[in-house]
Order: C-alpha cells, then sequence, then structure tokens
C-alpha cells in the first residue's frame, strides 16, 4: 500500500512537472554554462560591453550566432533567443537598465575581463545570471552609504522599479501584516523605495478609495480590504478591536454608514436586547464598550458622548465609568473630565 | 494647503528640462457610490537632491458625508549630498518608530550624528478630510532617537504630543528595535505607551527564521488596547478597556519554482473570548514570468459569535495585446446567521469578480463586474471601470 502511494505520488509529480516549473517548458534559458565549458568568452557575443553606456542591453543578436561561425547553419528561421531564452530574462534586464546605475566598462578593468568574478552564477546553471546585491559588496564598501540611506550612488529611480529585493527586507511572508513593526525601525529605508503615496495610500486621513478598490483587476495587489471584505468587515472589526483605527479615523464607520443607509434615524438599533438595564448585571453595554471602545466612538464621539453622560456622571444613576486604579494626566478642566466633573 | 499646492506644482513644472517628472492620471467610475474618481498625480526631482510628489483627486458624486476632493500627499524633500541630513515639506504620512503613522501638513527632518546615533523629528497640524477644514490649535510634535548597531540592527526611542483645538489629545512615549541575528534570523518589536492615560497602547514583536531560501518560519505576537487609540479628548478613553492580545506561526514554503504554499496557525483573545485562526493558501504561477497565476486560500477566523469560515481563490492570466483577464471568488460562511439583535444576515456570503485589464505602454485599463451578497444586500451587481495614462519626462 506505501509502495502504491509513493509510486502514485511520483508519476503525480511528474505529471505536475511541467505546471510547478520543475521541468521547462517552451523557451529555455540561454546555456550560458554550457558556451563558457565550451571556451566561448563573454565578449565574444556580448559585444561592446566595454564601451558601456548605462543604456544598451548587450543582448546578442543573430549576428553574432552565425557569423562568428560556431552556428554557421541555424536549424531554424527564426531569431535564436525566441526559444534559447527565458521569457522573463529580457524583461529583467531591461528593469535593471533602467533603475541601476552601472558600468560595465569599468568593472571588466578592474576583473581583467573575468565576468565570473560577479556573475558567478553562471557556474551553477543559467538560472540567476544577475549578481545579487551581495556580490557588490565583495569588493565595495557601501557602509556609509547604506546608513546614510544614500542607495542612489546605484540604484536609479527605484520607486517606479517594479522588483521587490529579494536576498535582503524581502517582503514575503504576511508582509501586509508585518510592515508596520518592521518599518519601526527603518521607516527610512523604506523610503529609498517606496514614494511617499505608497504609505499615504492606505494611512492617509484624505485617501480617496481604498487600493483594493482602485487595482480591482489584480487580484495579487496586496491589501487588508480583498475580495468580498465589504461583507465580512463587520466579523473582522469586531474580532480585532482597534484593527480599523490603525488607518482610519474614528467616525469613518459611521460616516460610512449613515451614506449608505444601513445606520442612523429610522433604522433598528444595533445594539441586541439587554444592552442598557437598570442593574450592571443586567446591561451589557459597560463591557462591550471596553472591549471595543473604538466602535461606540464611531458613533456615540463628539457630542454623542452627551448620551453616556446623562447616567455617568458624578451622582448619575450609571455609577462610575472608571475602572480600579485609573489614572489621567488630564485636568478636571480638559474634555472628557469636565463633561462629568463640573 | 492650496497655496502650497500651487507652490510645488509650479516648482516642479519649473525644474530643468533633463530631470525626471512623471505624471499620471486615473479615471475611476463605479456603479457603487462614489460613481466617479479622477486621480491626479506627479512626481520629479528637481535635482538630485530635492524631489517633489503631489497626489490630488476630485470624486464625483461622492456619498453624504464624503469629500468631493482632496490632497492626499503633496510634498518636497531635501537631503545633503553625504545624505547626514534630510527635511520634508507639506502633507505626508508621519512615521516614527513605534508611534502610530499620522498624517500631517507640517515639516519633518532627520540627522544623522555620530557614533551611530541619529534623531528624526516631525511638527505640524494634523489633516482633517476635507479642504480648508483645519481647525485652529491643532498641532503635533514628535521626536525620536535611535542608534544603529553595526550590521546587526538598531533601536529607538519617541516621544510625540497632539493637540487637538489646544487641548491634549494624544501624548505617547514608543521604543522599538530590529535585530538580524545572523544570515537567517531576524526580531524586530515595538512598543508604545500611553502618557494621557498610563497604559500599553499597542506592542508587536515578529521574529523570522529562513531555513533556507525555500522555506521560512515566523512567530507574531501582538497586544492593542483599542481606547489608546482614541484621541484623549474622547469620553470612550476614560472607561478603561480590555486589550486584544494575539500570536501565532506561520510557515511559507516556495515548494516548487512555480508553487508557494503557506499556512498560519494562531489564536487571539477579546476579553474572555480565546478564538483559534487558521490560514492555508496556495499560489501557482501559470508561467515562469509569474504574470499568470491562480492562488486558493482557506480561512477560519473571528472570535464568539463573529467567526467565520471563508474560501477564496483567484487568477489571472496574461493574455495577447497586453491584455489580461482576471477572476476572483470568495465564499464566506459566518458561524452565526443572525446578529446581535436579532437580524438575519444569511448563511453565506458569496462575492465574485471577473475583470479585464489592458496594460500597453504609458496607457492602463480595466473593466469588471462584481456581483455579491452580503449582510446588508440579497443581491447585488457592480460595475467597475478604470483608465489611466503616464507621462514621462525626458
Amino acid at each position: 500500500m506505501r509502495r502504491a502511494l509513493v509510486i502514485f505520488a511520483l508519476v503525480a509529480l511528474a505529471a505536475c512537472a511541467g505546471v510547478l516549473g520543475l521541468r521547462k517548458s517552451g523557451p529555455q534559458a540561454f546555456p550560458h554554462r554550457a558556451h563558457v565549458l565550451k571556451g566561448v568568452a563573454c565578449t565574444d557575443c556580448h559585444r561592446q560591453v566595454e564601451h558601456d553606456d548605462g543604456k544598451a542591453l548587450h543582448v546578442p543578436d543573430d549576428a553574432s550566432c552565425i557569423t562568428a561561425g560556431c552556428h554557421a547553419k541555424p536549424h531554424d528561421t527564426r531569431p535564436c533567443l525566441t526559444c534559447h531564452a527565458a521569457p522573463e530574462a529580457l524583461a529583467q534586464l531591461a528593469e535593471a537598465r533602467d533603475h541601476l546605475a552601472f558600468d560595465h566598462g569599468k568593472h571588466l578593468t578592474q576583473t581583467k575581463g573575468n565576468c565570473m568574478r560577479c556573475h558567478s552564477g553562471v557556474a551553477e546553471g543559467d538560472d540567476h545570471l544577475r549578481p545579487a546585491m551581495a556580490t557588490c559588496f565583495k569588493c565595495h564598501d557601501h557602509d556609509a552609504q547604506r546608513d546614510a540611506r544614500r542607495c542612489d550612488a546605484c540604484h536609479k529611480n527605484l520607486e517606479a522599479g517594479s522588483e521587490m529585493p529579494a536576498t535582503h527586507l524581502a517582503h514575503d511572508g504576511d508582509w501586509l501584516h508585518e510592515h508596520g513593526v518592521r518599518a519601526a525601525s527603518s521607516a527610512d529605508l523604506c523610503q529609498t523605495c517606496h514614494a511617499e503615496k505608497f504609505c499615504a495610500s492606505c494611512h492617509g486621513v484624505t485617501a480617496a478609495a481604498l487600493p483594493a478598490t482602485l487595482h480591482f483587476a489584480d487580484p495579487f495587489t496586496p491589501s487588508v480590504h480583498r475580495a468580498g471584505f465589504a461583507a465580512r468587515h463587520s466579523l473582522e472589526a469586531k474580532s480585532d478591536p482597534g484593527a480599523c483605527q490603525q488607518c482610519h479615523q474614528p467616525d469613518r464607520c459611521a460616516t460610512c454608514h449613515l451614506a449608505k443607509n444601513v445606520a442612523g434615524s429610522g433604522r433598528t438599533s444595533p445594539h441586541p436586547p439587554g444592552w442598557v438595564g437598570i442593574t450592571a448585571a443586567e446591561s451589557s453595554h459597560g463591557r462591550e464598550a471596553r472591549r471595543d471602545p473604538a466602535a461606540c466612538a464611531s458613533c456615540h464621539g463628539g457630542a454623542g458622548e452627551a448620551l453616556c453622560v446623562t447616567c455617568h456622571k458624578v451622582g448619575g444613576v450609571g455609577g462610575n465609568p472608571h475602572p480600579p486604579g485609573f489614572s489621567s494626566q488630564l485636568r478636571m478642566a480638559d474634555m472628557p473630565c469636565r463633561m462629568c466633573h463640573r | 494647503m492650496r497655496t502650497t499646492t500651487i507652490a510645488l506644482v509650479v516648482a516642479i513644472a519649473g525644474r530643468t528640462a533633463a530631470d525626471p517628472l512623471t505624471l499620471r492620471a486615473d479615471a475611476f467610475a463605479s456603479t457603487q457610490a462614489p460613481a466617479g474618481l479622477l486621480m491626479l498625480e506627479t512626481d520629479g526631482k528637481v535635482s538630485p537632491l530635492v524631489s517633489a510628489e503631489a497626489v490630488v483627486w476630485t470624486a464625483a458624486n461622492p456619498l453624504p458625508g464624503e469629500h468631493a476632493g482632496d490632497v492626499l500627499v503633496i510634498a518636497l524633500r531635501a537631503r545633503t549630498a553625504d545624505g547626514t541630513a534630510s527635511t520634508q515639506l507639506g502633507r505626508f504620512v508621519a512615521v516614527l518608530g513605534a508611534i502610530r503613522p499620522l498624517q500631517i501638513d507640517g515639516a519633518a527632518g532627520r540627522v544623522q550624528l555620530s557614533h551611530g546615533f541619529y534623531t528624526e523629528a516631525y511638527a505640524g497640524v494634523p489633516v482633517l478630510a476635507g479642504l480648508g477644514t483645519s481647525r485652529t490649535w491643532d498641532w503635533v510634535v514628535g521626536a525620536r532617537l535611535a542608534r544603529k548597531l553595526g550590521d546587526y540592527g538598531s533601536l529607538g526611542i519617541a516621544v510625540m504630543e497632539q493637540r487637538d483645538n489646544g487641548q491634549l489629545s494624544s501624548e505617547e512615549v514608543g521604543a522599538d528595535a530590529g535585530f538580524a541575528l545572523g544570515k537567517r534570523d531576524d526580531l524586530a518589536a515595538r512598543l508604545a505607551y500611553d502618557l494621557v492615560n498610563p497604559a500599553i497602547a499597542d506592542a508587536e514583536v515578529t521574529a523570522r527564521h529562513a531555513h533556507d531560501k525555500t522555506l521560512r518560519f515566523d512567530l507574531y505576537a501582538g497586544y492593542r488596547a483599542a481606547s489608546h487609540l482614541l484621541p484623549a479628548t474622547s469620553l470612550f478613553t476614560v472607561l478603561g478597556d480590555i486589550p486584544a492580545e494575539r500570536g501565532g506561526a506561520r510557515a511559507t514554503w516556495k515548494a516548487a519554482p512555480r508553487l508557494e504554499l503557506s499556512a498560519d496557525a494562531g489564536v487571539r483573545r477579546v476579553d474572555e473570548d480565546l478564538a483559534p485562526t487558521a490560514i492555508a493558501r496556495a499560489r501557482l504561477a501559470l508561467d515562469d514570468t509569474h504574470r499568470s497565476a491562480l492562488t486558493c486560500e482557506l480561512r477560519r477566523d473571528g472570535a464568539s459569535d463573529d467567526a467565520w469560515t471563508g474560501a477564496s481563490g483567484a487568477i489571472r492570466v496574461a493574455l495577447p495585446y497586453d491584455l489580461s483577464a482576471s477572476s476572483q471568488i470568495e465564499l464566506v460562511i459566518p458561524d452565526h446567521d443572525r446578529t446581535a439583535n436579532g437580524l438575519y444576515r444569511g448563511q453565506v456570503w458569496p462575492w465574485a469578480l471577473a475583470a479585464l485589464a489592458w496594460d500597453q505602454g504609458p496607457w492602463h485599463a480595466a473593466a469588471a463586474v462584481e456581483a455579491a451578497s452580503s449582510p446588508e444586500t440579497r443581491k447585488r451587481i457592480d460595475a467597475l471601470l478604470s483608465l489611466g495614462r503616464t507621462w514621462s519626462g525626458p
């Protein structure tokens, strides 16, 4: 039985190998390694790389393959890189050129023409040819620039780039919920890539619409308001008191509920039976208010607080609303103390 | 603010021709109010040391109580050539260590000191929605002192005071820390303490272990006292509160070049309610560029009467002619089909969206149909449309 299961799993894995990316289908990564092992120098194909203007991609054309005499009789009429290059490679190369200030010519002199000093991935395979940033630090000491958040010595226009860091500050896991604690000690580092609008689109009081609404055609845009949030938001808000106030003003709930006519005059009270009773045991609103005071403040904040102090005032029937050991730095003349302590 | 807006637009427009400038306009329309939204954003560098950014929007037919237009961001940033000092002016989100982010109209600055120390501070007026609605004697100031611990991390302490109409609204101190414990482990923590009604307002800690490039483990814990997030001028801050706590663990595994799996198990405690939470998620890229992908998720969440179970899925497929099609579906099953006051809200809340997007050079367009059944509406179908264009300078 166990053997049958193992065989079944292996067959299933083999059948799905293409889908999972274990077996490449379609265009393959360019076989750099094979060319290096045959003794082909990098600059034989990547010509003019020593005269780098910072813009040219230096991608070999068919002439490099054919006229050099290596592949004098091509087996197909289509351009070589149609099949012999990973489909994402060219886009990644263009992205790197757009957002990295780099001169191959200067580095060729330093490395005495040995491209492998940086592109060491060629020795391991053909998938990861772009050197990691750590490779740069083997020779370049950028501690001072890094401390001063001066990334622009090498990185250009990072705000517009689409590539996220892979080897440091990787935005993986549940980054959406974790970014706050991680940004607390390094907000300046975040600003090296993220423009102000990125933070303001969620944390801004004046945001026009939810990010998920604006990017409705991209299901993979991170957002706490993803999918059917409108239906489940009340459950999420009640289960995690204060979560909404991380970005929204306390009156946001009431503003929207009133506008959409799900609360307000003429509607059924949102409070359950037993909300306000004669004795504390018969009354549930006090405990609920302590669980999620922000929810109460949404509707009863500001002028609405007068409703509370009709009972909860000095000498009032509602008694003392403060917990044991309550202390405050406010003066009696300040709000909200003066509402009761006159 | 209007004067600042005009001044900044003139400053950006007056940049030298060689500096990069980006202008983007997005129009968004929905059959669900607000029916129309126009957003304009621009950013550019006046010089390598000075940059500016602005985002403004206007809405047609906004909801009652909502505003018809506003400024989201309008910021001018400058720094010294060696990066030891920087400043920012305008409207922006001020972030200061463990203190909650706050959108302000004002100024912020950062100065690098000796021995790894640096300090940052901000001062300004807290932003209120709607142009020209700021109150007199509203202000906020904050400062943070931090020290870098070589390549291993940093420690910081921060203080913030906010006044609304001249009265103390918030006074907090915060401490933050981030450590890289070797190449595979890191730790981050923050704690905010309310000085007006003394108590911990917010605390969070997270730790990560990257086993290798494909497997990662996270531990997280949080504590939040909601009453301390309200302005101290609110009556609801004097009740004493029952904090909400959460904790859990997460594993993320890149099982194959195109397949990523993650599982999250935790527990949340609010008052006497102890609620387990669980999420299982899988994402499969449908091509090597990851432009086409599908994801599915199972979730169990919520406490007590608000617990729910859900399943969702999404797919995006890249099509010829710079088109892409996407579809999302979600089913939420609440444990209780009635609200606390007995109102029936349905047994299942389905939601679905189908969209077609076109992204060709500077142009972006998308259209979608959204259908849902929710506690408020038995049946609802909406259409969404967006159109955007980006202009880039030389």
